[in-house]
């Protein structure tokens, strides 16, 4: 479900916090200066302003205290660029929140499983925390993460504290060096290692589209069912509130019926080339 | 007389499913192998005349480079079969493998394996079957990690 | 033409027609159907003029008829027609007076209503931060009165408002839209692009006008049918002299529209489009098209419901001020889709593929309607002259002889 909720206009939110993850990739803590924008569900984005440069659509990665935010951002161009670039004391603009989310407490009573690849891992992360902070909703919660190589796992500070919150973490990285003792491969090779048991499992996955094909699919042969696994999409987007038409696919606007949808629906679409 | 059961070897992963004539042969000549943490299984370059069944723990495959440094081309886990270049000529070692953590394993014994296989091509082709299974999926896994999907748009081919 | 000489007279030229004493006797009301002579335009213009409305309607200028504010009822295209074809659009001269005898002019509507640039908010840029200037605050709305909409058109205008006018975010577009206010012109002469009615957006003007009218000329008559739809239209043509339409004018005048209905230059499949759409994403006719297609994205400037924008975030040299811009965009631009690097509709195949299952089918899904209505714009301004009922027939024929093959096959097959 979504609402288009929020106005058009930017709101100032003061960066308080910022985290280096990796090498491109910064976490901002930001809290609103004025009023802040309506509360966010996990899965939802934003709407990011660098000002005089442009907006990026980025997924909400966590609150802060005082209706904060935790968001996510890997320099790839001029905007996001900015954004890593700001320091405490900046102050950018926030749109939204805008789509729909994860949508965690349906799998209340199941097993919850989050697979995550690369700078995906950000979106899943307020899923993440939303469930632990009601762990015993949930029967097991299982994290597999996958990372172009140690250096570049985001949030690794905080796996301990997952773990100690009581989910199961386990990262894999594509390539690395001796001393890494974690695994090495592809992050659907951690999947058979789960154990997992497909009656009860309610998967999300967040990544490059390629990585999130391949763990679908890897699901899915285990028996977990296409409308229980979740996917969150992305194309180019604009104005966040569906009149601009850029994040079409398909029948899908994806700024108001994504970016999380289920794999049944998603299943179909991504198999066109082109859409 | 290994120790080793049928009734053992039915339960890993990589045998499920094989008749239990099948595993028998198997079974004798099989040892279960603990492995410590840090102890390395087998050494690139060297004669490959053994594999392994992995119970529990993790393993690292790598490769030796200038400077001292070995790089991880994969670890593998429980329910993996350890070890492809018994199968065929030149029947050397491609990476070495060293265990990550202390590991359980069935050991076998490639001379005799291949033996057993030549009077059965019944259980030559159960095995090659679940040998090209798992080739097959470290073949796509690995080609995967090729694209480099977590790199930055620009860098890779590929796109979304 | 004769002009009208004083209020309470008439001086209608060999006409059967009783008629009813003049219009301060017999005020027009919602539903009812008032006669109005051509000569009464002036007064029309003027009424409207008087409530504050600025005119826009068509008028020929530059080889075309194009929507323009229009000064007086003068500024008409009378006489003029056109002819038109896949790729091209020719004026000329008719052989009556009407002043509505044309169609699928290069502009549309939403040029008034969803303007092709618009500044969306100014800030000022200071102390690591920014502070947004009176944001879209326009001075008071001009009222416009769109003189001349077609029904297709009209539907178009509706349309829209489903995607523009909808959620909170558009506020401009529905201040722009509520000081509108609408006259239609029914069709009697469709042009040779026109498919309104396989659309079922015309001939006739379906509900949303504050007035309707239906052209008839005949030799030296020239007069309007006027059908009055809100209280906004009685209110403007008070002081404009009309009178009760008989019923012998009414049915000529429907009658007229009726028969337009049968000379439609093309169709469309009545139903089921938004199914062919959805099956026909690996349809070899794609290859077809983008041979021809130049991705010009003509068809999306000059479609009425075609909606795309992109926006823009501009300084100044200073870098004290920044501006965001929205400005129309077309998803034929290469760049419309770009994600990570790259277009995700890289193909002329992808992207006539996007347009066209977009406009027929996947709008539906979207804002419940379908996107297309019938002007046949885009078949008459596309400069290689690609037709789009030329293409759904062709979708559709493939469709239909990839089902002979599946059922063939799995009936055959041993």
């Amino acid at each position: 479900m979504s609402q288009v909720a929020a106005p058009v206009l930017p709101a100032r939110y003061q960066v308080v916090e910022r985290q280096e993850e990796t090498h491109d990739t910064v976490t901002l803590g930001l809290r609103p200066v004025d009023q802040p924008i309506p509360a966010y569900q996990p899965g939802q984005f934003t709407m990011l302003y660098a000002p005089g440069i442009g907006e990026v659509p980025i997924s909400i990665s966590g609150t802060g205290p005082d209706r904060g935010l935790v968001h996510t951002v890997r320099a790839v161009g001029a905007v996001t660029r900015a954004l890593c670039a700001c320091t405490p004391g900046r102050v950018i603009g926030v749109r939204g929140p805008y789509g729909t989310h994860w949508d965690v407490a349906s799998a209340a009573g199941n097993d919850l499983l989050i697979v995550a690849g690369g700078i995906g891992l950000a979106p899943l992360r307020g899923a993440l925390l939303s469930a632990l902070g009601r762990r015993k909703r949930y029967r097991r919660v299982v994290v597999l993460a996958g990372a172009r190589s140690p250096e570049e796992v985001v949030f690794a500070r905080e796996l301990d504290g997952w773990r100690d919150d009581g989910a199961e973490v386990a990262v894999t990285v594509d390539q690395a060096a001796a001393g890494w003792t974690g695994h090495v491969g592809v992050v659907t090779q951690l999947i058979g290692r789960a154990h997992l048991d497909a009656g009860q499992t309610t998967a999300l996955i967040c990544g490059p589209e390629v990585m999130m094909r391949i763990t679908a699919r890897e699901l899915r042969a285990l028996g977990i069912p296409a409308a229980r696994i979740r996917v969150s999409l992305e194309r180019n987007m604009q104005c966040g509130v569906a009149e601009c038409g850029h994040c079409q696919l398909g029948p899908l606007l994806l700024c108001r019926d994504g970016p999380v949808i289920s794999y049944e629906a998603a299943l179909p679409l991504l198999a066109i080339r082109e859409l | 007389m290994s120790g080793v059961t049928t009734a053992d070897l039915t339960e890993h992963a990589f045998l499920r499913g094989m008749a239990d004539g099948h595993l028998a042969v198997l079974a004798r000549d099989c040892w279960v192998v603990p492995v410590r943490q840090g102890h390395r299984l087998f050494t690139e370059g060297d004669t490959a005349r053994r594999f392994w069944l992995i119970r529990s723990g993790h393993v690292a495959l790598d490769v030796h480079a200038p400077g001292g440094r070995n790089l991880i081309v994969e670890t593998l886990g429980p329910g993996d079969l350890l070890g492809l270049s018994w199968l065929a000529p030149p029947y050397q070692w491609q990476f070495s493998a060293t265990a990550v953590q202390d590991t359980m394993t069935f050991e076998f014994n490639a001379d005799a394996v291949h033996e057993a296989c030549e009077s059965d091509a019944g259980l030559g082709y159960q095995l090659l079957r679940r040998v090209m299974s798992t080739a097959s999926s470290r073949l796509q896994a690995t080609r995967i990690r090729l694209l480099d999907i977590y790199a930055a748009a620009g860098t890779v081919h590929g796109g979304p | 033409m004769q002009r009208w000489i004083r209020r309470g007279q008439e001086t209608y030229i060999g006409d059967e027609h009783p008629g009813e004493v003049g219009a301060v006797d017999n005020p027009a009301e919602p539903g009812s159907v008032r006669l109005m002579e051509a000569t009464a335009l002036d007064r029309l213009f003027a009424s409207l003029h008087d409530d504050g409305y600025i005119v826009i309607g068509p008028t020929a200028r530059d080889g075309a008829i194009v929507l323009d504010e229009l000064a007086a009822a003068s500024d008409l295209p009378f006489g003029w027609g056109v002819q038109l074809a896949p790729g091209g659009y020719h004026l000329r001269r008719r052989d009556d007076t009407a002043a509505f005898g044309h169609s699928a002019g290069p502009g549309s509507w939403k040029q008034f209503l969803h303007p092709p640039r618009e500044k969306l908010w100014s800030a000022r840029l200071a102390d690591g931060g920014f502070e947004i200037e009176q944001a879209g605050r326009e001075s008071r709305q001009p009222r416009l009165a769109f003189f001349g909409v077609r029904p297709c058109d009209l539907r178009a205008i509706q349309i829209q408002d489903q995607v523009l006018g909808r959620g909170s975010g558009n506020s401009r577009y529905a201040a722009r839209r509520a000081a509108v206010l609408i006259v239609a012109v029914n069709c009697t002469e469709p042009g040779e692009t026109c498919f309104c009615t396989s659309m079922g957006t015309g001939p006739a003007a379906g509900p949303g006008y504050d007035l309707a009218l239906t052209e008839l000329v005949s030799g030296e008559r020239h007069a309007f049918l006027v059908d009055v739809g809100t209280e906004a239209g009685a209110s403007v043509l008070a002081g404009v002299p009309h009178t009760p339409a008989g019923a012998a004018m009414i049915d000529r005048g429907r009658s007229a529209v009726a028969e337009a209905s049968q000379h439609m230059g093309r169709s469309m499949p009545a139903a089921g489009l938004r199914e062919l759409m959805a099956g026909s994403h690996d349809a070899d006719r794609w290859d077809d098209v983008a041979s021809r297609c130049l991705t010009c994205g003509n068809c999306t400037l000059a479609c009425p419901t075609c909606f795309c924008t992109s926006v823009e975030d501009v300084t100044d040299l200073s870098g004290d001020h920044a501006e965001r811009w929205q400005h129309w965009a077309s998803c034929f631009d290469l760049d419309f889709s770009y994600l990570h690097g790259g277009p995700v509709r890289a193909s002329a195949d992808s992207r006539y593929r996007q347009w066209l299952t977009h406009k027929l089918g996947t709008w539906h899904d979207q804002f419940g309607s379908s996107g297309c209505v019938g002007c046949g714009r885009c078949i008459v301004w596309c400069p290689v002259g690609i037709d789009i009922t030329e293409e759904v027939a062709a979708l559709q024929a493939e469709a239909q002889a990839n089902q002979i093959k599946n059922a063939e096959t799995k009936d055959g097959s041993p």
